[in-house]
């Protein structure tokens, strides 16, 4: 080992690098909503501290949000925390597509519709799903579903709703 | 080709298609009450429906959309097929007050529907918590007028039968009290009782027991003559008062162009249910006050509504009492 | 003493006939049954059973409605402690420990723990609305606007306790809940905040939205990813009963828990939802070792499990003695009651005694019944588990979707549900919990409106919270809780800066 190199001062740790970089995300993320709502919030009027109006209360809890977030991104360029995960894409998708159709068919054609559609676009979002097992038990399903929620629990769940022939 | 043609048509043929005005009702009817289940107008919807089902063969099944004064529930089933299997139960807030309280309303109370009948009415009572220094309504008036700002008055929020009334009580008497909320009648009148606030002004149904109990104090109720459920409390017109007339009115509703003939009929199976003894029993008992038999009508209740809407606009518009 | 004991078997005479206990049974039955489907709950569950109740005897049926009211308690502890999904406000703390427990292999033992807590919180409830409902609701109308603010606020120094991590962002995700709360029309001036013009949120979120949004979904995306670490924990069997060890760590938690539960319950204005959240704040403070909690520590179940339920039945307190429902589902007790010809009031208690004692006396058989049916249960479900996750995550779509669209038949609900699904995603990938967030979003509401309200009586003087000596008490008790939750919160996180 050559001389100079063993008695050489260690470089200083590098400055500025974030230690901490789900603090840093998480921290910017809720100055972002706290500005998003300090936006959404700017017409309703605010009153004063002994008679608050409708806006008082939004806008002090955004301003201590912000204020936090503040805090988490400052914390986390001097306390070491955990990196940042990785995000996937297709869980995420298909489930939200599939809650997303059944939103929108619930109401017509119905349940009988709903119901499948969201367990298998849903099922999409699993590597490991079987389609033609996930058919069968889709049907199994909602079948199961319609006799709960109707005809057990009383509750106007639409089941098959086509406006103008049928409504169940 | 020709045999699946066929088939098709025998099929299609044979399925349930609706003719509206064949044999009404063929199936349940939804009721869609703009109130949480339990409260005064679901109450009298669920007494009321409860005889129409037997009249009509079929069942009325109550939907509870609550929401923003009611507002909500009426504005869905202001959407709905015009073929009445839906139906809708209204009240003095959501077709008399609503277009003045709320100014993006989607619906006229008075173009956007087809009306069926009244079916009861809760009286509003003006009541204080039990230690007001008040011995009847005169002196209320009086100390009110006298003390106003002061005072607290409680109300189940914007829009809600209790606000209403009580501007038009207020702007009567001249006073500008401290208005109070509440997320309900409930948790207001539990404020009276503990004697947290002053006053309010509410539907009998909710205040019987607890005037009968003593926790509260009662003055008058706002209609012409003594409700059963409280013989002893005057009338607003004996205690000095007559300009406080109101009552919080329930009626049924059909979307706009719902056929007459399935109006009619709606409305022969209210009026019926409206003699039948034990549905009427059963109205009174609460202190509800059912409308006579020529103010059942479709045309009365439409007169009803343009007068409410008329006089609700005047009065909360000149109180200030509006949103935005 | 001896006009209790004749109340008391004048009570019981009444419910052990057979036509109430059948109705108990079958109120317990679909109680179990509407709390563990999410997002149906019991208010939708007893409006739709209203009408069927038309032909039975007052007392029967509200036996068999009181009986889906907290049977629901019992049910939404078991999804939560399965599937993570809390069925009630009252179950997300349970989530907490409660499936940790759960990913462990311990399910068999959370769930028979929560359901003998319950037991146990029932009948010391049941003895509490027995002997003392008139003094309590003496003390109960004590509580004015300005004490509520301060029990808030002090409930929301519980939010900083529930964190598993970090103390700073337990109380960001707090603000996020109470700023969460305020969407919607607000009540005093009819002024609508946040809600850019849509109808379906002039009333705010819903509870339900939230808790399936950033319970259920979120952890459906989560364990979509996280395959190996989910598939082990099925793997594992475990006790289906409790062992001897987790009833002596639970049985100081169930006293407490039940204690807390039944005094916060008997607040008219909802108090009780602050029960479970009391009570896990407590037993973390409590326990030894604190960092146990929110990784499986059957203290988090037990006393929390037994608030809700001991909160459950004195909430019933208000309305048998006043008359004035507490919350929602009591309203609809009312209608119930009113439907049927007896109208709620202070007067109840004497005029109708067979209707007050009898329910009161099957409040206790309904616990009792409920006990019986839940812990055979627990085999099923904890043989639920072992159902293939590919099966089992379009399972729990389907039914959320469907509990969540039936709480208002409104299809945007839904939507709003997966779009907080995505939220506690991502939230859960910056390490920031989402249930400090439900507890503020349930908090805030209460906290906005009360404080509000006080100052409005107090014409706007502050001092009033400080005056009144129980919201100053309440409002000390606030601040010590945050001091003593930050402080070593704090001396934690220079810990681990210094380990590292």
């Amino acid at each position: 080992m050559p001389d100079d190199q063993r008695g050489a001062p260690t470089p200083p740790p590098p400055r500025r690098r974030i230690q901490a970089p789900q603090d840093f995300v998480a921290g910017l993320g809720l100055m972002a909503l706290a500005a998003f709502a300090l936006w959404a919030s700017a017409d309703v009027p605010a009153g004063r501290l002994g008679s608050p109006g409708p806006g008082l209360l939004p806008r002090a809890i955004a301003v201590l949000l912000g204020l936090t977030g503040a805090a988490l991104v400052a914390g986390s360029f001097l306390w070491k925390g955990d990196p940042l995960a990785r995000l996937s894409l297709r869980g995420p998708l298909f489930v939200v597509l599939g809650v997303i159709g059944f939103a929108l068919t619930v109401r017509s054609p119905g349940l009988v519709v709903a119901g499948p559609l969201v367990v298998m676009v849903g099922g999409a979002a699993s590597p490991e799903t079987r389609y033609r097992e996930l058919a069968v038990f889709a049907v199994v399903i909602t079948a199961f579903c319609v006799g709960l929620f109707r005809y057990v629990l009383h509750l106007p769940v639409p089941i098959l709703v086509l406006p103008g022939l049928v409504t169940i | 080709m020709k045999t699946s043609l066929a088939v098709f048509a025998a099929v299609a043929l044979s399925l349930p298609v609706e003719s509206p005005r064949a044999a009404y009702p063929e199936r349940p009817i939804t009721l869609v009450v703009p109130f949480a289940a339990g409260g005064p107008t679901d109450i009298v919807a669920r007494i009321v429906s409860e005889h129409m089902s037997r009249t009509l063969g079929q069942q009325i099944v109550i939907e509870n959309v609550a929401g923003a004064g009611g507002t909500t529930g009426i504005t869905r089933a202001s959407q709905a097929t015009p073929d009445g299997y839906t139906i809708m139960m209204g009240h003095m807030g959501t077709h008399g007050a609503a277009p003045a309280v709320y100014p993006t309303l989607k619906y006229d109370p008075v173009k956007d529907f087809a009306p069926v009948g009244l079916a009861a009415g809760t009286p509003i009572l003006i009541v204080a918590r039990k230690t007001f220094p008040a011995k009847d309504l005169r002196e209320f008036v009086a100390y009110v007028r006298a003390n106003a700002t002061k005072l607290n008055e409680a109300h189940a929020g914007v829009g809600s039968v209790s606000f209403t009334t009580c501007t038009l009580l207020n702007s009567l008497l001249s006073a500008k009290p401290t208005r109070v909320v509440y997320r309900g009648t409930g948790p207001a009148l539990n404020d009276l009782v503990a004697g947290q606030v002053d006053y309010m002004c509410d539907q009998i149904v909710n205040l019987v027991p607890q005037i009968q109990a003593g926790t509260i104090k009662a003055y008058a109720v706002a209609i012409p003559q003594r409700s059963a459920a409280l013989p002893d409390v005057p009338t607003t017109k004996e205690a000095g008062l007559p300009d406080f007339q109101v009552s919080a009115w329930n009626a049924i509703f059909a979307p706009k162009k719902t056929p007459p003939e399935i109006v009619a009929k709606l409305n022969d199976a209210l009026v019926r249910a409206l003699d039948d003894e034990n549905t009427r029993k059963r109205l009174l008992d609460l202190g509800a006050d059912i409308a006579d038999r020529p103010g059942r009508s479709p045309q009365a209740l439409q007169k009803l509504v343009e007068s409410e809407v008329a006089r609700w606009n005047r009065v909360l518009k000149a109180a200030g009492a509006t949103t935005r | 003493m001896g006009d209790l004991v004749a109340n008391l078997a004048l009570g019981f005479s009444v419910a052990l006939s057979v036509q109430n206990v059948a109705l108990a049974l079958v109120g317990c039955l679909v109680g179990t049954l509407v709390g563990v489907l999410p997002g149906v709950g019991p208010i939708a569950t007893i409006t739709m059973l209203l009408p069927i109740t038309f032909g039975i005897h007052p007392v029967g049926a509200l036996i068999m409605l009181a009986g889906i009211y907290y049977g629901a308690q019992y049910g939404g502890s078991t999804t939560a402690i399965l599937v993570n999904i809390p069925g009630e406000v009252t179950s997300v703390v349970t989530t907490l420990d409660g499936h940790q427990m759960a990913r462990q292999g311990r399910a068999g033992a959370a769930l028979g723990v929560a359901a003998i807590g319950s037991f146990f919180a029932g009948c010391v409830a049941t003895v509490i609305v027995a002997a003392l409902a008139v003094p309590l609701t003496r003390l109960a109308l004590l509580f004015g606007p300005a004490e509520y603010a301060s029990l808030m606020m002090t409930g929301l120094a519980f939010a900083v306790v529930l964190a598993r991590g970090s103390v700073l962002k337990s109380i960001a995700m707090t603000l996020l809940g109470l700023l969460l709360s305020t969407v919607g029309t607000d009540l005093e001036t009819g002024v609508e905040r946040m809600t850019f013009g849509y109808l379906a949120l002039a009333d705010g979120l819903d509870f339900a939205v939230l808790a399936m949004g950033l319970f259920g979904f979120a952890e459906v995306l989560r364990n979509l990813e996280a395959v190996e670490a989910r598939d082990v924990v099925r793997q594992k069997i475990g006790q289906v009963i409790p062992t001897r060890q987790d009833f002596r760590q639970s049985a100081a938690p169930i006293v407490r828990g039940s204690l807390l539960g039944a005094a916060l319950g008997i607040l008219p204005g909802n108090g009780a939802v602050l029960g479970p959240f009391a009570s896990y704040a407590l037993e973390k403070k409590l326990a030894r070792d604190p960092s146990r909690f929110g990784r499986g520590a059957i203290e988090g179940v037990a006393g929390p499990e037994s608030a809700n339920n001991a909160a459950a039945q004195t909430s019933f307190i208000p309305l048998l003695t006043l008359g004035i429902p507490p919350n929602a589902v009591m309203a609809l007790m009312v209608g119930a009651m009113t439907i049927h010809g007896i109208v709620p009031g202070p007067l109840v208690m004497t005029r109708n005694a067979s209707l007050f004692w009898g329910l009161v006396a099957s409040m206790w058989i309904g616990n009792l019944m409920l006990l019986v049916i839940n812990l055979p249960l627990i085999g099923i479900w904890v043989r639920f588990l072992k159902v293939p996750y590919r099966l089992m995550y379009p399972a729990i779509l389907v039914f959320c979707c469907i509990g969540i669209y039936s709480v208002n038949n409104s299809p945007s609900d839904v939507l709003f549900t997966a779009a907080f699904a995505v939220i506690g995603y991502l939230l859960g990938k910056v390490g920031l919990e989402s249930a400090p967030l439900l507890l503020g979003y349930v908090l805030g509401r209460l906290l906005e409106e009360n404080l509000r309200r006080a100052l409005a009586i107090a014409r706007g003087d502050f001092s009033a919270f400080v005056h009144r000596p129980v919201s100053a008490v309440l409002l000390a008790v606030a601040v010590v809780v945050l001091v003593v939750a930050v402080l070593p919160g704090i001396r934690k996180e220079r810990d681990q800066v210094f380990a590292e």
